[in-house]
């Protein structure tokens, strides 16, 4: 059944949004726009609701407050200068398309075999630093959109030491162009294993804290359990991936279902939750804090001290790669994240898709969770379903 | 749902063979590319995609639509498209490819099979022109709202051209220097001098 089925109830004409000639609109009925200016919605985009009281009839997903063309900026630059691009895909989390860009292009053109080993232990330990701080955020989020202020402060600022991190190894808080094309740009700076050590012990001392004002809490129960299910038949229907789909139960996880990296030598438990309610999507991220923390200390332990970091590379100005299709996957915070990349012989790329959960999530999973549900709950459902308009567009 | 394990696998232990011989030899000899052990490409004609992916959907475990997206092979006068098409409990991608006239661009919608679907369908309509008729969103405005324009992820068309015709430069003002302009605009004669 399409979501459409709803909206094309006795006189509406959806193209137009508007009633048909000779029918009548029901006088309850109102038409509200939640975002894109408003502080619930989760970025730049917005839902169209039909509301009547409180409670929503039904909805349209609107994209298309950012879209910059990033895919056709691609087929018309050279390969080395599409990392400035592919890294704003998703804002709060670059790392995931630096490392998707790089490898796929690595696999069509050869140099995968070349990437040393210490270059993939770097490039695993920022992809898990990576998934991290957005962990941290959202899990902050999802509180915050309940009107509970404190958790987000906490969240925010452990985010922050991170950050610091970032900038120490990368140069940028936000974008960080560090993975590059047969590695990485640059070493581990002298003490910074300690510096990030000492930050995973300040987050780990504040997660039981955390956990008393998010999970425990008895107002973040009544408003989360049993709100906003998921249905189990979605997930193959929808295509659905990462802490949703694992909040119903399944252990699904690229970096274990498709290895790659250092994580086949990492140990690290799926986790998940039963109820596909926005608290057991909470609780995945709760745990996949605990989980990143652990597979982090555990790379900076086995990553080697020495040897190169990025491998001898072919002039960028002249590189060409043979032609070639490829669909390289990574998982992102928020689920499978892909590439689909296409090169012709040439020095440009051919075709890229970005394949990105929040594409399923903002548009055909919140479509059809939002007829009966409360408007109180709507921001609530996005955080849980982590919506991402950068990557929706891109 | 046919059975399908592990105990049927090729010389590199790779599950991928078997698929590719049951569809062999329920639906031809399509060529066929190993890119990884995971990820298998076909390249089928047109008119089998939909008994393919049906077939697939519903009597094997490639149950999931991953992605659907589409590649402008502007000098042959065809569009790609590429279906993904995962087994979750296996742990493999099929790439299914078929090709399109560019003039008369028109596919099958997997709408029935795979309900996410519908949004791939309706960005490749819009930024490729390519129409799937019997998709709910076909005509609905995604990411371009009011485009009148050529499809613009198609390669002919000029994102350059584009720019300049609908946001010409404008002449700007005659110095660059604000102390000067701002004072001929306000008449504060002394700062000309």
């Amino acid at each position: 059944m399409s979501v459409f089925d709803y909206n094309t109830q006795p006189g509406f004409d959806l193209i137009s949004e508007t009633p048909n000639a000779g029918t009548t609109v029901d006088p309850k009925e109102v038409q509200l726009w939640f975002g894109p200016q408003h502080p619930g919605i989760t970025g730049n985009m917005s839902v169209q609701l039909w509301m009547e009281g409180d409670s929503i009839k039904r909805g349209i997903t609107h994209v298309g407050y950012l879209h910059r063309g990033f895919e056709k900026l691609m087929e018309r630059r050279k390969f080395i200068q599409s990392f400035p691009i592919v890294c704003r895909m998703c804002v709060a989390e670059p790392d995931t398309t630096e490392y998707l860009l790089a490898s796929s292009l690595e696999e069509l053109s050869g140099l995968d075999k070349e990437v040393p080993e210490k270059a993939q232990w770097l490039r695993t330990l920022i992809m898990e630093m990576s998934r991290l701080q957005v962990t941290l955020m959202v899990l902050g989020g999802q509180v915050g959109t309940m009107g509970m202020g404190t958790a987000p402060n906490w969240t925010y600022t452990l985010r922050d030491f991170l950050l610091d991190s970032f900038e120490e190894l990368t140069g940028g808080r936000v974008y960080h162009m560090y993975i590059a094309y047969g590695g990485v740009r640059r070493d581990l700076t002298k003490g910074f294993a300690q510096r990030l050590e000492a930050t995973l012990d300040l987050i780990e001392e504040r997660l039981p804290y955390l956990d008393d004002l998010i999970l425990n809490s008895a107002v973040f129960q009544a408003r989360t359990k049993g709100v906003s299910v998921v249905p189990t038949e979605w997930a193959d229907e929808i295509g659905i991936t990462g802490p949703t789909l694992r909040a119903m139960g399944v252990a699904s996880d690229v970096r274990r279902d498709y290895p790659y990296l250092k994580y086949p030598e990492l140990d690290f438990d799926i986790c998940t939750a039963e109820g596909s309610d926005i608290y057991a999507r909470t609780k995945v991220r709760r745990d996949e804090i605990s989980q990143s923390i652990h597979i982090i200390r555990q790379i900076l332990q086995m990553m080697p001290h020495e040897g190169a970091y990025c491998a001898k590379l072919p002039n960028m100005l002249t590189w060409t790669i043979p032609a070639g299709m490829t669909y390289t996957r990574a998982e992102s915070s928020r689920g499978e994240m892909g590439f689909v990349m296409v090169t012709d012989g040439s020095d440009k790329i051919r075709r890229v898709h970005l394949r990105g959960p929040s594409y399923t999530n903002a548009v055909t999973i919140l479509e059809r969770m939002l007829p009966g549900m409360n408007i109180a709950d709507l921001s609530a459902t996005m955080v849980s379903l982590q919506t991402c308009p950068p990557e929706i567009e891109r | 749902m046919f059975d399908f394990n592990h105990s049927n696998l090729d010389e590199n232990g790779n599950p991928g063979a078997e698929i590719v011989s049951r569809i062999h030899d329920r639906f031809g000899n399509f060529p066929v590319h190993v890119q990884k052990p995971d990820l298998i490409r076909l390249n089928v004609p047109q008119t089998d995609i939909i008994p393919l992916l049906s077939w697939l959907r519903t009597e094997t475990p490639f149950v999931q639509l991953t992605h659907l997206t589409a590649i402008d092979w502007l000098e042959e006068d065809e569009f790609e498209l590429v279906y993904l098409i995962t087994a979750p409990s296996l742990c493999i991608s099929l790439m299914v490819c078929i090709r399109v006239n560019r003039e008369k661009a028109e596919a099958e919608s997997v709408f029935n099979l795979w309900l996410q679907a519908e949004t791939y369908e309706q960005e490749l309509h819009e930024m490729f022109g390519i129409h799937f008729p019997g998709s709910p969103r076909q005509g609905v405005p995604f990411i371009l709202e009011g485009w009148q324009d050529m499809p613009p992820m198609r390669r002919d068309f000029d994102t350059v051209e584009y720019c300049n015709r609908t946001h010409p430069e404008r002449p700007g003002r005659e110095h660059h220097d604000s102390r000067i302009y701002v004072g001929r605009k306000f008449g504060e004669k002394g700062y000309l001098k």
